[in-house]
């Protein structure tokens, strides 16, 4: 043959790349093709679940962000009423201690008063008494009972003019 | 300071030696007598067409090439079983080094298929991956130089199997086999007849293979032969004639081999279509 080719040769050629051929694939590119084409699914999956997830978060996340807008409203409405509330309270309690206070104040000044007249009439009697006494002791003494009257009366007269 | 001197005395050493080495070299490349085992003529020829140097194999008179290409088939599927066994079942989702290798090589391969052929892609694929890491393997195969005993009972470095034209037939019919059966086991009779309108097709394959291996065979052993040029030179002759030509030559018989076969199975167009047009 020209160019030494050799039929026989050229098939052993064929034959051993033949074997190499379904060799390889079976064992190294099937299985590599497999897993890699495997994981590729895989992470497809995963990434489908991630954005669904995802997805799903952001639902929620739009839901609580309403809640807790709602609850600080509801806080603040709250607040205010409490505020609200606290002054109230705090006027009632204060108006109540002024009435008390006032109460307690013209109790203070009638007790006063009443003491004041008590102390008075009693002054009055006990002097009326030293007066008496001494006068008896005086008369006693000295002068007679038309002279005790005239002082006597004079004396009222003078304390009368007095008080 | 004292850097710059270091510095200095190493520069100095390695140009004395590198000196004295050249002068060696010269001395010997001179004095030496022009002793040729086998003449320049012969040494191409036997490049070009095997005829002197046959091997025994299983009692056949074989070219070496088909040992090489029996050794680069043992060696591969050898190493395919140690990583099917080892290494996939260890396969995480976030690939290692080794396991990035792998998968950019089927990923390679899978998506030249894919873009050449959009129907039974997962055949194609298998298939020129394995041509391609053949084709790859073997040549790079030559740069490794295994002893391999000759018919005559002197031993000689194995060449790369491509090299050999009928290898190189071999895989061009191969190709435009597995092509035409694909054709018809995808479209009947009509997908065959498709095919072999590009009879030239696995003429053309093979010889691309064979020149392109040829050419750097013929480079390289040119290289070789002489004596004088054997210093830097085969280093860079090597890598450009084998390497590049591995990586040139899998990438167009793989993309070439795909092409066709994505032709050749793409189910026919719809003839209202074709009215339309």
């Amino acid at each position: 043959m020209p160019l030494n080719i050799d039929f026989v040769q050229l098939l052993l050629h064929m034959l051993n790349f033949v074997i190499l051929a379904g060799g390889l694939s079976l064992i190294l590119f099937k299985p590599v093709r497999k897993f890699m084409k495997e994981r590729e699914e895989r992470f497809k999956k995963a990434k489908e679940e991630n954005e669904k997830a995802a997805e799903e978060n952001a639902l929620l996340k739009a839901e609580y962000e309403k809640k807790i807008a709602e609850a600080n409203e509801e806080i603040q409405e709250l607040r205010l009423t409490a505020e609200q509330d606290a002054a109230d309270q705090a006027k009632e309690y204060l108006d109540a201690a002024k009435e008390k206070a006032q109460e307690i104040i013209a109790n203070a000044e009638r007790e006063a008063e009443e003491r004041k007249d008590h102390i008075l009439e009693s002054a009055q009697n006990e002097i009326g008494e030293l007066v008496i006494e001494a006068t008896q002791k005086l008369m006693k003494e000295t002068a007679g009972e038309a002279e005790n009257r005239a002082l006597y009366d004079e004396f009222i007269r003078v304390a009368e003019e007095n008080s | 300071m004292k850097e710059k001197m270091s510095k200095g005395k190493k520069l100095f050493l390695i140009i004395w030696v590198a000196l004295i080495l050249v002068i060696l070299a010269l001395i010997l490349i001179l004095g030496l007598p022009p002793k040729e085992t086998e003449s320049i003529k012969e040494v191409m020829k036997d490049g070009v067409l095997h005829d002197l140097n046959k091997m025994n194999f299983f009692g056949l008179s074989v070219n070496p090439a088909v040992i090489s290409a029996y050794l680069v088939t043992a060696g591969l599927l050898l190493l395919a079983v140690l990583i099917r066994v080892f290494a996939i079942p260890k396969f995480k989702d976030v690939p290692g080094k080794f396991q990035s290798v792998i998968e950019k090589l089927v990923e390679f391969f899978w998506d030249m298929a894919k873009g050449n052929s959009h129907h039974r892609t997962n055949f194609i694929a298998a298939y020129i991956f394995s041509a391609g890491v053949y084709i790859f393997f073997s040549t790079i195969f030559e740069l490794f130089g295994v002893q391999w005993m000759t018919a005559a009972g002197h031993s000689m470095a194995l060449p790369a199997p491509i090299a050999d034209i009928n290898a190189a037939i071999a895989m061009g019919f191969t190709t435009f086999g597995m092509i035409l059966v694909s054709g018809i086991v995808a479209n009947g009779p009509k997908g065959g007849l498709r095919v072999m309108k590009d009879f030239s097709l696995p003429i053309s394959m093979s010889f691309r293979l064979f020149g392109a291996l040829l050419s750097g065979l013929l480079v390289t052993e040119l290289v070789y032969y002489s004596v004088k040029l054997s210093f830097v030179l085969p280093v860079v002759v090597g890598v450009l004639f084998t390497l590049l030509h591995a990586i040139i030559q899998t990438y167009v018989l793989a993309t070439l081999a795909s092409v066709f076969y994505g032709e050749a199975v793409e189910p026919p167009k719809p003839k209202k279509e074709k009215k339309k047009k």
